[in-house]
């Protein structure tokens, strides 16, 4: 009675998810390319991540698709259903990020060509970026892993970026009275705030971990009551 | 058909049941005073009667031990689906309800059902009595070939002394509610064989409805169906949960989850998880469920 049944569809499932948690690798692919345009004030490279968004439209629709046709077809339950949602919210999440991406590099060229840079803000948005970078890293190792641990952990991950971003806004705040340089740190200050969403959505990505392995949504922190963790039970 | 079959169609008696504890005069038997209750509380969403409790439930052919030593209760105006691979006892489990598993040769029941504080299993109580207050819909629809539409359904009341004057309105009454009156009510003298498949089977619904029963077992009642008529069985039953208490052996997943408020699922004679539809096929607590509602085994 225990033989393996449905192959084909079990494949499938797994073959789209890997394919799906590969779209997090494209962004950090992106996300180092938007890093290093911003650094640079890379023009070029800025218009290269906003056409490349497309790629990763593409992948956003194509495993979207499917996962609505594994839905239609297929009839999935139990943890393949908790897996297809999760994918879903992943695949949205993923789409996200590449748009957070696209909206910094088109603040590049805003900035000009030799931007009147702040130093320390510009180490802490590369700061920012790099920690961005390791917690989509991590929060695809924990989906592939379906590490419940490593997936809270990327709060306390996140934690760094927020911190950074309200660094960043102090140094934008006390810049001086340069026009140039006040204008530099405002375009500055929404390229963080896209990383810090950045990061945000990580997390989320972490929130859908704990559902395939558990069956509770838990937001493992909520906005609205900062402190407290929020549980939406998924059953009645 | 089969010999277990026969018997839903053999000759239906009154009631001769253990009197519940209820006043000395009262002049009704206990199980009329249930189906009065019953009546009082058509039409409103919650009854208290219909309740089955299944309390240590064996059941074996011959050495096959094919109900192991279940416990479950079907509660009234809810929908329960069994659900399990083949051979894993959910139509034998059934069976034991309304006392047909005992039919077969060689078969027999240990343990106890309970109907509303009644022991179905107690010597005292009458078996026909039993098939009447519990009915039964199989997998292949069973009319009296040989009978009316409106005979069909009044078969069961004929056989119960329930007089004539009402068999109209209450063959009516009984179409109605299993969805059919529509389609058969100019041809009420036809042959029930000359129906559809989904017709015949609303006709068995209908003809089990018509003595009034407390809980209706359905067996794979839409397996024989095309989709159409499996979608109008299923309809029927969500209507019918407010009239009796429903447990419905099922082997399609799909329709367990569209249908039942509880599911329980059995494995090798067990049961192995019951719990709220939603939660058994979103979120079940044991790796097994899991196993078979996936698909991983089946």
């Amino acid at each position: 009675m225990h033989e393996k049944t449905r192959v084909q569809y079990r494949e499938d499932l797994a073959n789209l998810e890997q394919r799906g948690l590969e779209g997090l690798d494209m962004v950090v692919t992106v996300l180092d390319r938007t890093l290093e345009a911003t650094q640079h004030a890379d023009i070029e490279l800025a218009e290269l991540v906003i056409a490349d968004d497309d790629r990763l439209d593409g992948r956003y629709l194509e495993v979207h698709q499917e996962l609505i046709t594994m839905l239609a077809t297929q009839s999935p339950v139990a943890t393949d259903l908790r897996l297809i949602s999760a994918l879903l919210h992943v695949m949205h999440g993923i789409e996200r990020m590449g748009d957070q991406c696209v909206n910094i590099a088109k603040l590049i060229p805003i900035t000009g060509n030799e931007p009147p840079a702040d130093e320390e803000m510009q180490k802490r948005i590369s700061m920012m970026g790099k920690q961005c970078r390791a917690l989509i890293n991590q929060a695809k190792r924990a989906f592939a892993d379906r590490d419940l641990e490593m997936a809270r952990d990327l709060v306390r991950q996140d934690d760094v970026v927020d911190n950074l971003n309200r660094e960043c806004f102090r140094i934008a705040i006390e810049i001086g009275d340069d026009p140039d340089r006040r204008e530099w740190a405002m375009t500055m200050l929404l390229a963080a705030r896209s990383l810090e969403r950045i990061g945000d959505n990580a997390v989320d990505i972490g929130e859908q971990v704990a559902y395939v392995v558990t069956g509770l949504f838990r937001e493992f922190e909520d906005a609205s009551h900062p402190g407290e963790v929020a549980t939406v039970e998924a059953q009645p | 058909m089969n010999p277990a079959e026969k018997v839903s169609e053999s000759p239906m008696t009154e009631p001769q049941r253990e009197p519940r504890a209820e006043p000395a005069s009262s002049p009704r038997p206990t199980i009329a005073v249930a189906e009065g209750q019953a009546k009082a509380t058509r039409g409103r969403t919650h009854r208290d009667v219909g309740t089955v409790r299944l309390e240590g439930l064996h059941a074996y052919y011959g050495s096959n031990h094919a109900v192991r030593g279940v416990d479950l209760v079907f509660d009234p105006n809810e929908v329960t689906a069994i659900i399990g691979p083949s051979g894993c006892g959910k139509s034998t489990m059934v069976r034991c309800i309304n006392r047909m598993h005992e039919e077969i040769p060689s078969a027999r029941a240990e343990g106890k059902v309970v109907l509303d504080q009644i022991d179905l299993y107690n010597s005292a109580i009458d078996v026909v009595a039993v098939r009447r207050s519990i009915g039964m819909v199989f997998q292949k629809p069973n009319p009296f070939p040989t009978m009316s539409i409106v005979d069909n359904v009044t078969a069961g009341l004929r056989l119960t002394g329930a007089p004539r004057s009402e068999m109209k309105e209450r063959a009516q009454d009984a179409l109605q509610s299993a969805g059919l009156w529509d389609e058969v009510k100019d041809r009420l003298n036809n042959a029930g064989d000359g129906l559809s498949g989904g017709q015949q089977q609303r006709l068995c619904i209908a003809r089990a409805l018509a003595v009034d029963p407390e809980v209706l077992l359905m067996d794979e009642p839409c397996s024989a169906l095309d989709p159409v008529g499996t979608l109008r069985i299923e309809e029927l039953i969500s209507q019918l949960r407010e009239r009796v208490t429903i447990v419905i052996v099922t082997h399609n997943m799909q329709q367990a989850a569209r249908v039942a408020d509880t599911t329980a699922f059995m494995l090798n004679g067990e049961m192995v998880e019951v719990g709220q539809t939603e939660k058994m096929f979103t979120n079940p607590d044991d790796d097994r469920t899991e196993q078979y509602v996936t698909g991983k085994f089946g």
